[in-house]
């Protein structure tokens, strides 16, 4: 698809919920940074700008280690510079990254199986936490415990919701179709629900 | 719940704004206007919106914990994105900075060259596909996690870009009007032997962009697993607008 390399960076607009809960402070500036960008390069420093930490978590919840997920970072952004130096499609960049994000995180993960696959299992024990006995950290655990027992797709998919990608861009990002990402988030919101009803109901 | 009140899934999608998307806008109108008068919908609704924003919450905390700040990897790929562009601005004529002298006299050849050339320019038919003889296609070897880390295409130097030119008895060399292309993609596993390469015009309805496009479709469904890298490599080779017509399901180029 041809495309015009002049052209301000467009990303898709994503509306802030009742809940609050999608970034939406850090998407709803997507759409301007990026427009006063004079250079391709001052482009891809503008949108490193807006999604290196939205990025960066969903590597790390990938349990990536931190220096790790920074060198994917860096690499997902060059390969952004290299995209649009190609000319190559600007149409949801944003899905475009966490998509190159998330095959690189598969891929450091496949080698860090291979070089040592006990370190890379011991990396999903977290330490126990201090404060364990506060009751909203009891609530945090319970509902971070619920995901972490999810399945893989399931996880991905709902830490992309939480980085406020729409269900399409999640589509996108993941290769499955939209109604798999509705049945898995719903599923997994419900889970969650249901983990909090439990505590409503306890603390009756 | 019962059949009369908002389902779940109702909730959720109507909570993540995606219960009116595509041709379902009349049953978020409806969903809307059912807990407008709905108090056992309402407290539902509240629920679940109370879990899921908490629930991002702590997603978040949990790991922005483990962020440092921006200063440096800002700084650190700055630095990068420098030496790509000086790459760039010099781009495919040379690579190495050594050279710029003897490169600036090729400029001057080239250029008194393509003034020569474009005057006697004729047609050579459709380039869309490229001439199984001349090339086949090639791939080196490579493994996937080699094709994942986001191998980029090399540029082609100009005197094999000129030999791919000869062979296809292309006369006509602006750069606008072809681009040397691989046919097998280096992010699959492509060789740079001429044997891998054609004239791909972008004049064509089948060009040099969209087959960019099945590139990028085909590198994600293989690292995502979803089809094996040689089928991907055969796929393209044999026939990348069949392939494209396949991946995007589609019998015109987007």
């Amino acid at each position: 698809m041809a495309s015009n390399p002049d052209a301000a960076i467009s990303l898709p607009v994503v509306t802030s919920t009742a809940t609050g809960s999608r970034p939406a402070e850090e998407l709803a500036a997507q759409r301007t940074c990026a427009c006063a960008a004079s250079t391709l390069e001052e482009e891809v420093v503008a949108m490193f700008e807006q999604l290196r930490n939205p990025l960066l978590r969903y590597l790390l919840s990938f349990r990536i280690a931190a220096p790790d997920a920074e060198e994917i970072v860096q690499e997902v952004f060059l390969s952004l510079f290299q995209h649009l130096r190609r000319g190559k499609s600007r149409a949801n960049l944003q899905g475009w990254l966490f998509k190159v994000a998330h095959n690189l995180a598969l891929k450091n993960r496949m080698k860090a199986q291979r070089q040592s696959p006990a370190a890379a299992e011991a990396q999903t024990d977290s330490a126990p936490d201090p404060e364990e006995q506060a009751a909203d950290l009891q609530r945090r655990n319970r509902l971070l415990a619920v995901v972490q027992a999810l399945p893989e797709l399931d996880r991905w998919c709902l830490s992309l919701r939480a980085e406020g990608l729409r269900y399409r861009e999640i589509a996108e990002v993941l290769g499955i179709s939209l109604g798999a990402v509705a049945n898995s988030i719903e599923k997994s919101l419900s889970r969650l629900s249901r983990a909090d009803e439990c505590r409503r109901s306890h603390a009756q | 719940m019962r059949s009369d009140h908002l389902t779940d899934r109702d909730i959720i999608l109507l909570v993540d704004g995606e219960l009116g998307s595509g041709a379902h806008e009349a049953r978020e109108h409806e969903a809307k206007k059912h807990l407008e008068a709905c108090r056992s919908c309402r407290s539902r609704m509240a629920e679940i919106e109370g879990t899921v924003a908490d629930f991002v919450h702590y997603y978040r905390d949990s790991l922005d914990a483990q962020l440092t700040p921006p200063a440096g990897p800002r700084a650190l790929l700055r630095a990068q994105l420098e030496n790509h562009a000086a790459s760039k601005t010099h781009g495919w004529l040379f690579a190495d900075h050594r050279v710029s002298i003897a490169a600036s006299l090729m400029v001057a050849c080239l250029a008194a060259f393509a003034v020569y050339e474009r005057g006697t320019s004729r047609r050579t038919g459709d380039l869309s596909i490229p001439k199984n003889s001349l090339t086949p296609g090639e791939t080196r070897n490579v493994t996937i996690d080699d094709v994942c880390r986001g191998t980029q295409e090399d540029t082609v130097p100009v005197s094999l870009r000129r030999q791919v030119f000869r062979e296809y008895g292309i006369n006509d060399m602006r750069p606008n009007a072809y681009e040397v292309d691989y046919l097998i993609t280096p992010e699959l596993g492509g060789s740079s032997s001429i044997r891998n390469l054609w004239p791909q015009p972008y004049s064509a309805v089948w060009n040099a962009h969209v087959k960019d496009e099945l590139e990028d479709r085909l590198h994600g469904l293989v690292c995502a697993g979803q089809v094996d890298l040689a089928t991907a490599q055969r796929e393209i080779s044999r026939d990348w607008i069949g392939a494209y017509k396949k991946y995007f399901h589609t019998d015109k180029p987007f």
